[in-house]
């Protein structure tokens, strides 16, 4: 299949998963018993009639399920995705707002995550069945098991109150926040470089440094672990020993030979943990007050903000199919012979 | 006349051989520390009533927030309430949590595995459509959905974690399901005149059993996690309720004047998640040797 008609197959995949959940979204939130107009108005206001009355049908509430579902759908096929019942704001706009914050610390978080988990899996593979495997091993599953939200508040109280090594709460310090650099991609350390505001630029950095460390902790645990079993499975097949057999270095072997060989399901987990890191990470991004698509999920499902929901979703499934169609280009120049489908 | 199959056709992979499995998973070190983490874990869940050493809901305000002492093992919570027997209590509930979300997801999983799996056609499209969707969405982020759209309760937080495994156990089970149908021996079964519903009970589900056993160890663990994470968003259990990530929640705000009130409930869940997660990968090794390395 040439090319071409590879990135339109993926293309056209894209429109019933995004049909999918907007169906899924609507049917779950009208099938329970929640009801956005409690979840959004104040006990004074709920007991006013017209006051509920109004609100009903200013977000469409009155109108039947279908009908609803309808206009949504219409609306979104002209690329609106409604305004946040929670911030009054165009959906677009807050996902423009917010998606920067996670996508700049989802990037930090997975550099981080690959340096250490493929490290810890190659030593692991090398040395297996001794103690250092033993000890990497063990050292990965307890950052997979670890409660996140426990090492967010631990590296925050050490690393920030107690050693003040590192910045705390949100992306900027407070005194910098009206310094905030223009935003050409939305990313503090790139804007801020770009402008040539190198304090900025220091305090992003200082910001990003605790939830990456904590968010990448916890995927380095999941990329060790297949990084290990990989390289294992590899190590085992002839042209390693061949190759090892023709006297060539180990470092050479293990580099050239065995890792290339092992990257497929390592690169797939990558792209996975990328994929769910980009998605929001709603604990650690509320524990950091990271102003992020992960928060503004959280906020908007504890109050029902159903456009708002059903954006995040609709953006959540195209970062997916995004971050699929990157790893599959990525399997075709790791491996020649696998032909995109 | 009695159908007999001949034998050559009606064995199974016995993928499932029990004393060989045992013995290498016996020969395991990681995993027996595994298993032992989770027989401790379902003792104190279990016998939680009898071994707490006082009352768990019995609040002393005047040892708010104190330190581990002779009496108090573990010290007390922001009002004065043991540590230790708090901490047994949110065993038990952990356990029933874990056990009732993961049998949520194992049996919608396996019925649904196995429907698309051997059925196939339409039916396959639209269940694995289904499943692909859920697995777009991390899974907390659609738990959280859930439960703020369910309402915020222990039942629900359950039903939240349930739906979320599903997937793991549809796929699961569907590609063993698709394997499976096409061996002789169900050939021979099917030309017998057995119905599906006896070559899906008979020869299907019990080569998927290993599989399924080794999942719902891991599955335990990824629960256990996503009820902690609920609870510390405020979307689980009642507030009084001694859930460990409510008590997490709860001393965040005494970090630095009692760690304890963190550290304990932190612990025991990093614990309970770690032991699963070795009894799981042990069992893994154990019953499937393909994989053993």
């Amino acid at each position: 299949m040439s090319f071409q008609r590879y990135i339109l197959r993926r293309i056209l995949f894209v429109i019933p998963v995004v049909f999918g959940i907007t169906f899924f979204a609507f049917f779950i939130a009208n099938a329970v018993p929640a009801d956005p107009v409690t979840a959004n108005l104040p006990q004074s206001a709920l007991n006013n009639p017209e006051i509920v009355e109004t609100f009903r049908r200013r977000w469409g509430l009155d109108r039947p399920p279908v009908e609803r579902y309808l206009t949504y759908v219409s609306n979104l096929v002209q690329g609106d995705l409604g305004t946040s019942i929670k911030t009054r704001r165009p959906v677009i706009d807050d996902i423009r707002r917010f998606l920067p914050a996670t996508m700049e610390l989802a990037t930090f978080s997975i550099v981080v995550g690959i340096s250490l988990g493929v490290g810890l899996g190659v030593v692991s593979a090398l040395y297996r069945n001794t103690v250092v495997d033993y000890a990497a091993r063990v050292f990965s599953l307890v950052g997979v098991s670890f409660p996140v939200f426990l090492l967010a508040l631990i590296a925050l109280s050490i690393f920030y109150v107690q050693l003040g090594w590192t910045s705390g709460l949100g992306r900027l310090d407070i005194v910098l926040q009206t310094r905030q650099p223009p935003a050409v991609t939305g990313w503090y350390t790139i804007d801020s470089l770009l402008r040539g505001d190198l304090r900025t630029f220091q305090s992003a950095v200082s910001h990003l440094i605790l939830p990456s460390l904590v968010l990448g902790s916890y995927v380095s645990g999941i990329i060790a672990r297949i990084t290990r079993s990989s390289l294992l499975e590899v190590l085992g097949q002839d042209y390693i020993r061949t190759a090892r057999s023709k006297g060539l270095r180990e470092r050479f072997v293990i580099r050239r030979h065995a890792m290339r060989n092992a990257m497929i399901p390592i690169v797939t987990v990558i792209g996975l943990s990328y994929g769910s890191l980009l998605s929001g990470a709603v604990l650690t991004e509320s524990i950091f007050a990271w102003p992020g698509i992960g928060r503004y999920m959280y906020q908007a499902s504890t109050s029902q903000d159903f456009p708002a929901i059903m954006g995040v979703s609709i953006l959540i499934a195209l970062i997916f199919v995004g971050v699929n169609f990157v790893v599959d280009i990525l399997y075709y120049f790791l491996d020649p012979r696998i032909r995109l489908t | 006349m009695t159908a007999s199959i001949p034998t050559g056709l009606a064995a199974p992979h016995n993928r499932f051989k029990l004393p060989t499995s045992i013995r290498r998973l016996i020969r395991n070190p990681l995993a027996m520390v595994g298993l032992f983490i989770v027989l401790t874990f379902i003792f104190v869940g279990l016998f939680a009533e009898q071994i707490s050493p006082h009352d768990y809901d019995l609040s002393n305000l005047s040892m708010a927030r104190k330190g581990p002492s002779a009496t108090h093992l573990l010290g007390n919570d922001e009002i004065g309430r043991d540590m230790l027997s708090r901490l047994f209590h949110g065993a038990r509930i952990s356990l029933t949590l874990s056990i009732i979300s993961v049998g949520i997801g194992l049996v919608t999983g396996v019925l649904m595995g196995v429907a698309a799996g051997y059925f196939g056609g339409v039916v396959d499209l639209i269940i694995m459509g289904i499943i692909d969707i859920m697995l777009a969405f991390p899974s907390i982020l659609l738990a959280i959905v859930f439960v703020a759209f369910l309402g915020s309760s222990l039942q629900n937080a359950m039903i939240a974690i349930g739906v979320l495994s599903i997937p793991v156990y549809t796929r699961l089970v569907r590609s063993s399901t698709l394997s499976i149908k096409e061996e002789l021996f169900v050939e021979a079964a099917r030309a017998l005149g057995a119905s599906h519903l006896t070559i899906v009970l008979r020869h299907i589900l019990p080569n998927v059993f290993a599989p399924i056993i080794v999942q719902s160890t891991l599955q335990m663990a990824v629960a256990i996690q996503a009820a902690a994470a609920l609870g510390f968003l405020g979307l689980g259990a009642p507030p009084d309720v001694p859930e460990w990530g409510n008590m997490l929640q709860k001393g965040r705000n005494f970090i630095f004047s009692a760690p304890h009130i963190v550290l304990y409930p932190g612990l025991a869940t990093m614990l309970v998640v770690f032991g699963f997660s070795l009894l799981g990968d042990g069992l893994r090794d154990a019953l499937d040797p393909r994989l053993n390395r």
